[in-house]
């Protein structure tokens, strides 16, 4: 984690354009520009910024926005629920249409489910978030005129509202989620259903296939889900960061590409800092979850 | 584990009458063949009219047309596909769109390639302390969400073509890493590469010549889902404004452009997204199908 704090601080101290000269815009003299930047500590050595501001952030203190002199974490604070929203809106819809849609079509490979599902993964895997987005947008917004095009309700003005307001976000974030989600399911089914012993005791008792793909398979299935549930959250990530801005929503995507284009480098800094800890954290909840749920992971050490 | 138990392939797989007619095996044999060159083929397509298009049909310039033909909609005389809002040809800018996102997926897959193998062929070959540092420095770079890091970096090496393609090939280099020493530790063990050491050739020599030519096979499948996933970045970081900016058409930047006019020109964005699409799905369906021939 140090290290990846090393990459992030020494990238984005060296970006070009001064951010004194972007706060005071292009009129200024020099000796302004020289001023502000020992106002900000910018010309300290590269090595003591970067221990100071690694001091701080374990504290969690990011630092204060170039630009509205803001603390970094405040301004984070305030973008985050909206975020946050987004990405658990985006996991009801992806894995509640995925697991049912994985395991119709693994119930009859390569029928007429398994088929449609290939055939609709296959188109959504290859087109990018934002351009689903847009069409989202064209379809129910434009021609259909029942959601909104863009901006955010706060939860406080009301469940409903708010969730109109995020549902085509989240929906076109969850496109390629389910792809990824209902390929990977279907075929650990397809081929717990073939190779497993369980399976053919269940089928040996006389169980149903309905009841074998429900009770048994989608059960031990959800290991290899839980695997592309946790290495593709920086996928998610990507998503929503490019969706707050087709949308108009005010979260951490919205904040980083503003930052971004304003050289405002502290809140870029904590924001990427932010985003590959939580991604570290989701691997390790990810490996956790396996220790949890299957036994012999927890006992394949000794085990065997 | 259980061993696979053929009665139950038998029993799980469909009978061959039951299967709907595009899945019968006769059908299937030839299917495997077209599966493969079709996709291929309108690829090459897509690539030759992007970047010989224009010039075979003498489209009109993709930049600073007359404003007064501004809008015009689709099968106007002399603009096929109409043009955008600022009067330019749609088709020609369509076309010229798509060298920016060809040029960027492909030249950040080849530097992501050729940066990763090298490093994951000296990690696999030497081992010990070489490789755990080399190994660490990637799950590093892992812990960033390709798209995060593609803007990040891109803003600090500044919006041109071959920034993108810089700062898109650093999410490749990981993955190529990764699987290249795996194949790497699996080679080193092998007879010829003892016989090389033997009669005495150098660690530079035996890793190009037996180990990379070796490794090289499986690593090519999946340069065609790279290519697809490094275009995304690309169109993505356009749209955002991060990435090749207008009068220069990418694909990307047109949408972006497109989306001002969306509700009275929907077109704007739509045929810029199709060539996208379609350039992304084809690269899917080649490196699915090329998979599938290798692993049969």
């Amino acid at each position: 984690m140090l290290g990846v704090s090393l990459i992030v601080f020494s990238l984005l101290s060296l970006l070009p354009g001064s951010a004194a000269l972007a706060i005071l815009g292009p009129g200024a003299t020099n000796a302004q520009v020289a001023h502000l930047s020992q106002q900000l500590g910018l010309n300290q050595p590269f090595v003591e910024r970067y221990l100071i501001w690694v001091g701080h952030a374990i504290t969690g203190n990011l630092g204060t926005s170039l630009l509205t002199n803001q603390p970094v974490i405040a301004e984070i604070e305030q973008r985050l629920p909206v975020s946050f929203e987004i990405m658990v809106i985006s996991y009801i819809l992806s894995l509640g249409t995925a697991i049912p849609v994985a395991i119709l079509a693994a119930r009859r490979p390569r029928g007429i489910a398994d088929s449609i599902n290939r055939l609709f993964s296959t188109v959504a895997l290859s087109v990018p978030g934002f351009v689903t987005a847009l069409l989202l947008i064209l379809v129910f917004s434009v021609k259909l005129g029942l959601l909104p095009t863009e901006g955010f309700v706060p939860l406080a003005h009301g469940l409903v509202p708010n969730v109109k307001s995020l549902i085509l976000p989240s929906a076109s974030v969850s496109v390629g989620l389910f792809a990824n989600y209902s390929r990977i399911l279907r075929s650990d089914m397809i081929d717990q259903l073939r190779n497993e012993d369980y399976v053919l005791t269940a089928r040996a008792k006389g169980i149903g296939q309905w009841r074998i793909l429900f009770l048994h398979v989608a059960k031990n299935s959800l290991f290899p889900l839980i695997t592309v549930v946790g290495t593709n959250f920086g996928y998610l990530i990507g998503g929503v960061v490019v969706v707050e801005n087709v949308f108009g929503l005010p979260g951490m995507g919205q904040l980083m590409q503003y930052s971004i284009l304003n050289r405002d480098y502290t809140v870029v800094q904590g924001e990427v800092i932010l985003i590959a800890v939580a991604v570290i954290l989701m691997n390790l909840v990810t490996d956790l979850a396996y220790i949890f749920l299957d036994p012999r992971v927890r006992y394949g050490a000794t085990g065997n | 584990m259980a061993l696979p138990v053929t009665d139950n392939l038998a029993q799980t797989e469909p009978a061959e009458a039951t299967l709907p007619f595009w899945a019968r095996s006769h059908f299937r044999m030839r299917r495997s063949a077209l599966a493969l060159y079709i996709p291929l083929g309108a690829l090459i397509l897509l690539v030759v009219a992007c970047f010989f298009g224009p010039w075979i049909l003498h489209l009109p310039p993709a930049s600073f047309a007359n404003i007064a033909n501004s809008n015009l909609p689709l099968g106007s005389p002399g603009h096929l596909l109409g043009t955008d809002q600022l009067g330019n040809d749609m088709l020609s800018r369509t076309l010229v769109g798509g060298r920016v996102s060809m040029v960027v997926g492909f030249g950040a897959t080849l530097v992501g390639f050729v940066i990763g193998t090298s490093i994951g062929v000296v990690a696999g070959y030497f081992g010990g302390a070489v490789e755990t540092v080399l190994m660490r420095i990637l799950d590093m770079v892992l812990a960033f969400p390709s798209l995060i890091l593609a803007m990040t970096l891109v803003v600090f090496l500044g919006p041109s073509e071959r920034n993108e393609i810089i700062a898109i090939s650093f999410f490749a280099i990981p993955n190529y890493a990764r699987l290249s020493r795996a194949a790497t530790l699996k080679i080193r063990e092998r007879e010829y590469v003892l016989v090389g050491r033997v009669i005495g050739a150098g660690p530079r020599h035996i890793m190009i010549r037996h180990v990379f030519s070796n490794v090289l096979p499986s690593l090519l499948t999946i340069v065609p889902l790279t290519v697809a996933v490094a275009m995304i970045i690309e169109a993505t970081l356009s749209f955002l404004g991060l990435g090749v900016r207008p009068p220069t058409p990418s694909w990307g930047n047109m949408i972006a452009q497109g989306q001002a006019t969306m509700s009275i020109a929907p077109q704007d964005i739509i045929i810029p997204a199709v060539g996208l699409f379609l350039t992304v799905l084809f690269l899917n369906l080649t490196a699915e199908q090329w998979r599938l021939r290798i692993s049969q």
